[in-house]
């Protein structure tokens, strides 16, 4: 599969924008996000994320992915909250409930004098036994309702592996767009996508020359991109020759005006090494931890 | 990365191969490993290595670039060769030798299954940098490389730690 996805990009989306977000692992959702949270705090937003994990770790992941979470959070712009204790109460789910926390959002936001809002809403939480859940679509469909004449808009998180299509097709009819990463290729043993935050690409898995194409069409966009370029290997655990000659040339031609970060994991940080990108001015080897 | 001094000696019927896939890989050491590929299995060649490199004891760093070399040498012969081909790794002594041979070359340059590009020409074994087979001198300990009109045998040998 050699293909750009035809859904929007999280870059692109607009006020009263009711999002659906698919991500197939936590390194995209977290991408998306940064890039969704970093797009609406620049534009003076604020920001509310509803994190299926500990708000300590949205908080890293955003910190991690160049977003500047602290001055934000000091002011106020920007919120990172867990599920529950917003949508659920003790494992229970009401629609209504869920509704009357996004309305004071809502609210609160205009008394701050914010001039419009950004929810983030991680549906992990739909995962587990919770009570309540069959009304999961009527959330979706009050979120779509509550939207007009407002600034808000809302990026609903669904894990597209562990969501079964049933459920994903009955909420997507209620979303004005979908979302996901741009994805170039992706099979049982590798994916190469887009990274948002910070802008660039991002490989997972083993490459090898059978990729050479859509690794070629990646690289060609990230090209197209403003300023700094990450190029994310830190889920790489194989590359072969043709695949590390051709990222390091295109890396060695960019930093000649620009700064290039390739993040990867130290046997592969060695092997780019030999291919000759450890002395290249404005090129940058990070060595990722094992994670 | 670099290339480790220790462990010379040569692999058990190291001489130039009037048959390819003939005689190699034993020479009284059972392989660990004895693997048909193509271009469509070099993802489980990889992982079979990778397993087999860690149980004979190679560190992890080592282990990686095992499977680098053995990938580079299995994607030559799916590239440059007749398109197949078959791995084996042995541990001889203290070394884990990992051979790879195929039964055909390239008719003539431009002219092979992957455009014939020349890699089994010795005299480019050492020159093409940036290369596949350049990239296996590198991690290798030794690295050797025959073609002949039965086909081609390439092989690297890693060296193994003192036992404990």
């Amino acid at each position: 599969m050699v293909a750009v996805d035809a859904g929007t990009q999280v870059t692109d989306l607009m006020v009263r924008d009711h999002a659906c977000l698919t991500y197939g692992e936590p390194e995209e959702l977290f991408d998306l996000t940064a890039a969704f949270a970093r797009d609406g705090l620049a534009s003076g937003l604020k920001v509310v994320w509803l994190s299926d994990d500990a708000p300590g770790r949205a908080v890293s992941e955003l910190t991690r992915r160049g977003v500047t979470v602290e001055a934000a959070i000091a002011a106020g712009q920007l919120s990172a909250a867990p599920c529950e204790g917003q949508l659920l109460s003790g494992q229970a789910f009401s629609a209504e409930q869920a509704l009357g926390w996004l309305n004071g959002e809502l609210s609160a936001c205009r008394a701050e004098g914010f001039p419009g809002l950004r929810v983030a809403v991680d549906m992990g939480w739909a995962l587990r036994p919770v009570t309540g859940v069959e009304q999961l679509p009527d959330f979706e469909e009050g979120i779509a309702a509550a939207m007009a004449g407002t600034t808000m808009s809302v990026l609903c998180q669904y894990d597209r592996e562990r969501f079964d299509p049933v459920t994903l097709a009955s909420v997507a009819a209620f979303h004005t767009r979908s979302v996901a990463a741009a994805t170039y290729y992706a099979d049982a043993v590798l994916r190469i996508c887009r990274q948002y935050a910070p802008p660039g690409i991002r490989l997972a898995g083993e490459i090898d020359y059978h990729a050479e194409e859509p690794l070629a069409l990646a690289l060609a966009e990230a090209i197209r991109l403003d300023g700094d370029i990450t190029i994310n290997m830190s889920g790489l655990s194989f590359i072969d020759a043709p695949c590390t000659r051709m990222i390091a040339d295109a890396a060695r031609s960019l930093a000649a005006s620009r700064r290039v970060v390739l993040h990867c994991h130290p046997a592969i940080a060695d092997q780019f090494a030999l291919f000759g990108v450890a002395d290249v001015p404005g090129l940058i080897l990070v060595t990722a931890d094992e994670r | 990365m670099s290339g480790d001094p220790r462990g010379r000696h040569q692999p058990p019927g190291n001489g130039a191969p009037d048959g390819a896939g003939q005689g190699a890989g034993a020479g009284g050491d059972t392989p660990l490993l004895d693997q048909a590929f193509d271009g469509d299995s070099l993802y489980a060649l990889r992982a079979a290595v990778a397993a087999h490199a860690a149980r004979a004891g190679l560190p992890q760093d080592r282990a990686d670039d095992l499977v680098v070399a053995a990938h580079e040498l299995a994607a030559n012969s799916v590239l440059h060769g007749p398109g197949h081909g078959r791995l084996r790794l042995w541990q001889h002594e203290r070394a884990l030798l990992c051979e790879v041979s195929d039964d055909g070359v390239p008719s003539a340059a431009g002219d092979g299954p992957g455009g014939g590009r020349g890699y089994n020409d010795h005299a480019r074994w050492h020159s093409e940098r940036g290369h596949g087979l350049w990239l296996v001198r590198q991690v290798a300990d030794q690295a050797s490389l025959h073609s002949g009109p039965g086909g081609t045998i390439a092989r690297v040998s890693f060296t193994l730690p003192p036992p404990r």
